[in-house]
Formats: structure tokens, sequence, C-alpha cells
């Protein structure tokens, strides 16, 4: 009985931490980095501006996974009477996902800086329609990453690649489709240079026929596979071209300037955007339907995608590319700080190789092809 | 020549030890080195500049790792201490009472630890949320009690049947209640054992993530979190620092506990 | 009240807890594998499962088997060096160094050996400087080598300290005995002592296997996906196709596979009961 009393007077001791009513919860999906972004830098801007509100901000794990988790934090909350996350920053695959299932809010009416994004992105996200739901916080774009050391002239397409790599066996690597997006991306650029017709998977509509087409395709990637090393994830790619073991690789830009930085990859780094092309995609800055300070995170969003944060907290400080419309950060930036976005890949080269990510049925059907014909 | 082989045996036993010791202490040394490399990657075989970045970058004022800490901390304690009181009546009827389909109940036991666990926490979730204790580290503790209940069960039932009954049988001849017999002897002797359960409880609890992500965050954030995005992500040395503080309320858990580790209650686990 | 009730009781709260935590929502899990969206009965995951995943299904077990055995063999030299060694200093530095890996989480372990072991990592550069090993036969660790390393190297102190304790508690004079009528240590470990531990050994060993199937970070961080085990296709399922149908069913499989470690336990624990 004893027990049973000090258990119970414990579990009251445990029970009794009240939230605060003027704590905004930010759920982040993305790398270390992207959640220190809103702690270090967002969060205290945001609390300056509006004495007695705390920011807090929770990462959830990088890649879709991390996006999976916090759909499934909401989705277990349908039933709650407020949700845990007031704002969330998802990848483009939930996105669709969540709205479908109603667990997102439509807010970007409310948020003047909505007007200054007129990508594609924003409206639609793999297919599935967003508009009013999301504003990209900003946009990556994949790209093989090579050591300019080894390799003085990296192959520029997908076709000079597949002959490249079978001449230097296991100096190519990516991480396959289960250890994250950059691999992922990979795949899917594969598809859209020898699968026929990348434009039709891009915007669809669907036809479940047409993943019969790629038989070829992937027979080759099979083939392919045989000669290239498979990575242990996005960041899996990234170590072994630090330590020289692969010589190019495919990486998210963002995650390859947030290592250069950090010291972890030699300063001779390089990208290369091969042709036709490679996909790349926003991350979304989007409202749970359920949270209880609707008009915070607004304001949030609207000061996280106003023109002089994006400037100085995306482009300035991690190289990322805006998520507005690029036209909004003039006067807001100095040149060089600008510039350096497009050393290695050029304005032209983003505006003729950068690419969406198929819709979802074709994206996984790709993904379960890879699966069906090339993994087991 | 006795002498030499003697020698040649201390070499071999030295040179196996060395070994041994490479193989222990490298990962630990790699987690070391990355933990104050400010900048490495090839040709350089060791970081090419150290520093004390990461730390400071750990430790900021606005980041929690401390208050993380603290509650990863609090929480493992508390952990430690709910599995033990639905433990020690447990491993008790289990070592010694008459009980039908033993094996299965201690098989339900090592259930939690078996199946793996995304979708389970996911309902546990749900479930929570609807009683309303969801961010709390009450809940927080029973996700951690119930995944870390199979070691302190199985090696609670074991300090118990480690017990010599003829200490039980004597203190009730003299008239002693059988809880009073329980208390004053059986409880005592098995403490060592049931406390140094506790060590593997306080080790799985200061590990996990899963549950504390779906069933804690954002009221409750520990810092096997931070760790988890920092390692998964590929920030060694967040990662790193990160690993290095949780090490230090292990081992000083371990070295307290220490003291209770018997050999005869260790050697009866599960059985 | 009779003994069985009693027991029930005593027993009751921690049942209760794994219950409401574990076998309620395990409920839901299983009724998605064997259910359609529109709640009919099937078994079309558990064919998609094996359509994809067989192969993986294999090299999770084979992967799992190995390294327990390994465990075994590890943690046997360990504890065995602890209990039978003589010469103190080995011991005494053994005893200190081999608990480390214990404190560290799997998925520390898994970063650290994802560096250690790989190609260029810390352990061929270490040979290479030592002049143990030419440059280029430097390989990567970094496929099941690396998972299994990894999983061993975790899991034999654990493995290792519930056997040296086992060890130090049988009765010292057989093992004397032994000893004295010449037989080597070697073989009084193997023939004299390890059948009077088997048990623990045994349970150390299911704890480590039904631990190491449940892992997600060790092969997703340490080798590449292709072949891969059943946690990480799990992940997969869910996080890109949203599929939990699949990733129960396959939950599921992964969990008889458990199973089969937990009988062979239960039927130690069965033939004990029945033994007066």
């Amino acid at each position: 009985m004893r027990i049973l009393t000090v258990a119970c007077s414990i579990a009251a001791l445990m029970v009794a931490t009240p939230l605060s009513a003027q704590t905004l919860n930010v759920a982040t999906a993305g790398d270390q980095n992207m959640v220190d972004y809103v702690k270090d830098y967002l969060g205290p801007m945001f609390e300056k501006s509006h004495p007695g509100v705390k920011v807090v901000s929770v990462g959830t794990g990088a890649g879709d996974s991390g996006s999976q988790k916090i759909f499934e934090k909401l989705d277990a909350q349908k039933s709650a009477a407020a949700s845990d996350f007031d704002v969330v920053v998802i990848h483009q695959k939930a996105a669709g996902t969540m709205v479908k299932e109603g667990l997102l809010a439509k807010y970007t009416d409310k948020v003047d800086t909505a007007k200054l994004v007129s990508s594609e992105t924003a409206k639609n996200s793999l297919g599935a329609d967003v508009s009013g739901f999301v504003i990209p916080m900003f946009q990556s774009q994949t790209a093989l990453a090579y050591n300019a050391d080894m390799l003085k002239s990296p192959p520029a397409t997908y076709a000079e690649l597949k002959d490249w790599a079978k001449k230097n066996p296991k100096q190519f690597g990516y991480n396959g489709i289960k250890g994250g997006m950059s691999g992922v991306a990979f795949v899917a650029g594969w598809v859209y240079a020898f699968g026929g017709d990348a434009d039709k998977l891009i915007k669809g509509p669907y036809d479940p026929a047409v993943k019969a087409t790629w038989d070829g395709a992937l027979a080759d990637l099979k083939d392919f596979n045989k000669s290239v090393v498979i990575t242990p994830g996005n960041a899996g790619t990234l170590d072994m071209l630090n330590r020289g073991e692969i010589a190019i690789g495919p990486v998210w830009v963002d995650m390859f300037y947030s290592w250069q930085a950090d010291g972890k990859l030699p300063p001779n780094m390089k990208l290369k955007l091969a042709s036709p092309g490679m996909p790349g995609q926003p991350m979304y800055y989007a409202v749970p339907e359920k949270t209880a300070h609707r008009k915070l995170a607004e304001e949030f969003i609207a000061l996280a995608t106003s023109p002089q944060v994006q400037a100085d907290g995306i482009v300035k400080k991690f190289n990322w590319y805006p998520g507005i419309d690029a036209k909004n950060l003039e006067g807001k930036l100095d040149q060089a700080a600008w510039n350096k976005l497009f050393t290695d890949i050029t304005p032209t080269d983003l505006s003729k190789n950068a690419k969406a990510f198929p819709i979802a049925p074709y994206f996984n059907d790709i993904l379960e092809g890879y699966e069906k014909k090339v993994a087991n | 020549m006795i002498r030499l082989a003697s020698t040649a045996k201390a070499a071999l036993a030295a040179a196996l030890l060395t070994a041994f010791a490479f193989v222990l202490i490298g990962p630990l040394a790699n987690l070391a080195l990355w933990s104050v490399a400010e900048r490495w990657y090839t040709p350089y075989k060791l970081p090419v500049t150290y520093g004390t970045r990461y730390w400071e970058q750990v430790f900021r004022p606005t980041g929690d790792a401390m208050a993380s800490l603290g509650t990863s901390v609090w929480i493992a304690v508390l952990t430690v201490i709910v599995a033990l009181a639905l433990s020690i009546p447990a491993g008790y009827a289990l070592a010694r009472l008459k009980l039908p389909v033993r094996a299965l109940f201690m098989v339900m036991f090592l259930l939690p630890q078996a199946f793996p666990s995304v979708a389970i926490y996911i309902n546990v979730a749900r479930v929570f949320y609807q009683i309303g204790i969801n961010g709390t580290v009450f809940a927080v503790v029973l996700v951690h009690a119930a995944h870390g209940l199979v070691y302190s069960v199985w090696i609670a039932a074991a300090a118990f049947a480690a017990v010599d009954k003829d200490l039980e049988l004597a203190a009730r001849n003299i008239g002693a209640s059988p809880m009073r017999t329980f208390v004053t002897v059986t409880l005592p002797l098995a403490a060592p054992g049931i406390i140094a359960s506790g060590i593997f409880v306080f080790l799985e609890s200061l590990d996990e993530f899963t549950g504390t992500f779906f069933v804690g965050v954002p009221q409750v954030t520990t810092l096997p979190l931070l760790l988890y995005n920092a390692a998964m992500g590929g920030n060694y040395q967040v990662a790193s620092i990160t690993a290095l503080i949780l090490l230090v309320p292990s081992v000083l858990f371990m070295l307290f506990i220490e003291r209770f580790l018997r050999a005869d209650v260790l050697a009866k686990v599960g059985a | 009240m009779s003994q069985r009730q009693l027991a029930l009781i005593l027993i009751a709260p921690g049942l209760l807890l794994v219950a409401a935590l574990f076998l309620y929502p395990l409920g839901f899990s299983l009724v998605s594998a064997f259910t359609r969206p529109d709640g009919s009965l099937t078994l079309e995951w558990f064919a998609k499962a094996f359509e994809l995943y067989s192969g993986d299904i294999v090299f999770t077990v084979i992967i799992v088997l190995a390294s327990c055995l390994l465990t075994a063999l590890a943690a046997i030299a360990i504890a065995g060096t602890l209990t039978l060694g003589e010469n103190r200093w080995v011991v005494g530095t053994l005893k200190a160094l081999y608990r480390w890996p214990l404190f560290i989480p799997f998925i520390v372990a898994a970063q650290c050996m994802r560096t250690f072991l790989a190609k260029n990592g810390l352990m061929n550069n270490t040979f290479v400087s030592l002049g143990l090993m030419d440059p280029l036969s430097a390989t990567s660790f970094l496929d099941w080598r690396g998972i299994i390393a990894t999983f061993v190297w975790k899991q034999t102190p654990f493995v290792a300290l519930l056997l040296a304790g086992a060890l130090a508690s049988i009765d010292r004079a057989t093992l004397e005995a032994g000893r004295n009528l010449g037989a080597s240590r070697l073989r009084v470990l193997v023939e004299l002592a390890l059948p009077q531990v088997m048990p623990t050994l045994l349970v150390a060993l299911v704890l480590s296997f039904v631990t190491m199937l449940s892992v997600l970070s060790v092969p997703m961080m340490v080798s590449g996906s292709q072949p891969t085990m059943l946690t990480v296709d799990m992940a997969f399922r869910i996080n890109a196709y949203g599929d939990y149908a699949t990733a129960n069913a396959l939950g599921v499989i992964t969990y008889l596979i458990s199973a089969g470690a937990a009988i062979l336990y239960l039927k130690r624990g069965m033939s004990k009961e029945a033994a007066p």
C-alpha cells in the first residue's frame, strides 16, 4: 500500500508541469542546423518583437522520416483539443498527405509575404494541391559533389556518368533509396534521363502504364550499381567524400555547404548539376489545423519569410536558395553573398537542370520499381 | 627455458590485451577526436584543426543541452524507481511462488524489447492524448519503464531466487509473519541484485528517443533526441559531444551501483 | 488466498503496464497487418513483404545469428579470463576495459563505427601508419561486416557482465579439482565451467538477439541499403509510402523471428517446471 501512495505522489509531482500559454512550438523536420536556425536565429528575433512569447524549437530528424514523424504526431492528436506544434517545417511528400488528411490550416492569405512567392512549388507539392497551406522556407537542390583534386573534368550528364563509373569502378557512390533523399533524387534523375519523358512525370497526369517503360532504365541501373558504392545515408555519401573513398556522389546542396562550413569536407570539393536534370525540393512552413496559437504562428512565418530574414538567414548564413522569389531580396544583400550561391552551379544551370520530383504516384512507382528490379 | 616460455606467454597476453584494447577504445577514441575536431578531411589521417568551437556551440546560452541532460537523468531515475516498484513483487512471484505458465509470463516482459516500436508508440501517443497525459514526464517515464521492465523483472526474479530459503524458514519458525519475513529477511538479501538491475533500466531509459518523441515532445525534450538528430544528420561533432555528456551520468550510476552487483545474483538472471 | 492467487496479484501491476503500453497498441498493428483498408481479412501485405524483402529477411536472420554467435564467443573469452585468469594485471586491465561499450547508445556506436571501420577510417589508418597494412589493400567494412562488428562490440559487455557474474558464483572446488588433475584452463572453462552457466548465457543471448533485431540506427548508419535489415525496410515503408500495413506485416515477421528465440527460452523454462 505504501508503495502505491508513494507512486501516486510521484506521479502527481510529475504531471504538474503546465505549459505556459505563450509558448510557440516550432517543429522542424531537418538536420540540426535547421533546428538551430529556429532556436538561435528566428526564435530570439521573434521573442524580441513579441515580449512574453517563448519559441521552442524541436527537431524531428532529417529527411522524409522527420516529416513523417510530424505527420504521425499530428495524426495521433486528431481527437485532442489542441495540437502540440504551432508551426511545422516539412517536406513536400508529407505536405501533400497532411493537407489531404486535413491536418494543416489554410493560412497564407493572412500572411503578406505569401505574395512574394510565385514558384509552382508553393501551390503544387508532388501533384497535390497545397496552395494556401504552405510557404517555402528555402529551396534545396541535389547535385553531384566531387573532389576537384581527384577529378579534373567531372561527368556533365547522366550518360557520361554511366560510362565514367564503368571505367572507374567504386569511385561513384550514392545511398540507394532507403538511406535518404539524395539517393532517391539520383534515382529519379536516372529515370528522367533514361526512362523517357521527365515533364510528364513531374506534371502528370498519372498513367499507371508508364512505369513499364522504365524497365530498360532500371535494368541499366542494376548493372550500374555493380560498379558503384552504396553509401550509408545522405550523410554517408558526404562522409565518404570527406575521406576520399569516393570521388563523386549526389548530395543536397544545403548539406554540402554546411558540411564544408563545419570543416567536414575538403576545401576543394565542387558541385555539378548533371543534365538532363536532378530533382530538388523546398522545405515548407505550415500551420497545423489545431494549433492554439494560430495568430502567433502566422506572425512567426511572416517574419521567417520576410525579405530581410530570407536574405540574412537563408542566403547569407547557410547558402540556401531563398524560399521567396529572388527579386525580393535585391538591396537586402551584398552581391558577394548572393554570388556565392552560384559559384559552382550557375543560374543558367539551375533554370535548365533543376527539376522537381515526380508527382506522388510516379514517385512511388519509381521507388517500388527500384525495390523490385534493382535491389531485390 | 621455463623463464623464456613464461616471458613468451606474458608477451602473448600483452599482445592480445593490446588488440582487445584497440578494438574497444578505437571507436571511443574516434568519438573523442571528433568532439574536438574543427576541421577533418582527406587526406589527413587526424583532424586538421582542433578546437572547442562545437563544445561552445552545444553549451551556448540558447542551446538547452544542460536542461535536456537534467530532464534525461530525472526521467531515467524515475524510470528506475517505477520499474523497481513493479518488478519487486513481480520478481518475487516469479521466483518464489507457484505460478501457472511461469515461462510465458517471463516472456511477456520480454515483448516490448522485441517488437520494432514506431508503430506501437504512435498508438500509445494516441491513447495518452485521449487521457491527457501526453507531453508530461510521467508519460515518458511510463513508456521507458515498460521498455526496461524486462531487465528489472528478470534480474529481480534472479535475486529472489538466490536468497537462501533456509533463512526465510528460520525466520518463519521463530514466529515472523510472511510479510515481516519478506521485509526483514528476503528483501534485504535480494536488494543488491534488485538495485543492480537498475543500471540496465537506467541505461535503457537514457538511450531511448523514439518513445520520448511521441509521448514527450515538445514539452519534454531529452538529450538523446538532440543526439539522434545530430547523429542522423551526420553532425559528428555535436553528436560526439552529446554522447560524451551522456556518458557521465551512465558511468556515475554504474559506479554507484557497482557496490551492489553481486556475482551470485547475476548467476541466476532469467533462471 | 491461495499461493497462485497471491502470485498473480503480485505480478499484475507489471503485467498491466506491459499490457496497456505494449499489448494493446500491438493489437492495432496486428489488425493493420492482416486487414485491407475496408476491414476485410487479407494476407496480401505479407505477400508483398515476401515479394520485396525476402532477401532482407534472410539477411536479417543471418546477421543477428552471426552477431549472437560472435558475441557469445567474445563474452566467454572475456568472462573466462576474468574468472580463471591467473595474471592479476591482465585480469585487472580487462575488468577495467571491457564494460565501456555498455554505456554507448546504439546510435552513437553506429556513428563511431561508421567513421572507424571505413576504408580510410581510423582503424585502417592506424594499421597503415603502424606499417601493418599496405594502403592499397585497405578495404571498407561498411557492409554486413560493419553491422556485425557494431552489434558484437555493443552487446559483448552486456553478455560478458552477466556471464562473469555467473561464473564467479559456481563452485570453485570443481574447477580447482580440474586444474589439479592437469586440465588446461581452456578445458576447465569449456568442459567444467560453461555447462553450469549455460542458462545465464542463453538468457543473455536471447535478450541480445531480440535487441539487435529491433535496432534501426545500426543498419541504417553503418551499411549501405542493399541488402539491409528489416527495421530499415519497415522505416522505409512508412516514410516513403506511408504504408503501415506492409510495415506492420514486416513487424510481425520480425516478431516471429524473436519468438523463435523466445521459444528456446520457453522450452528450457517448461522442462524446468516439469522437473521437481
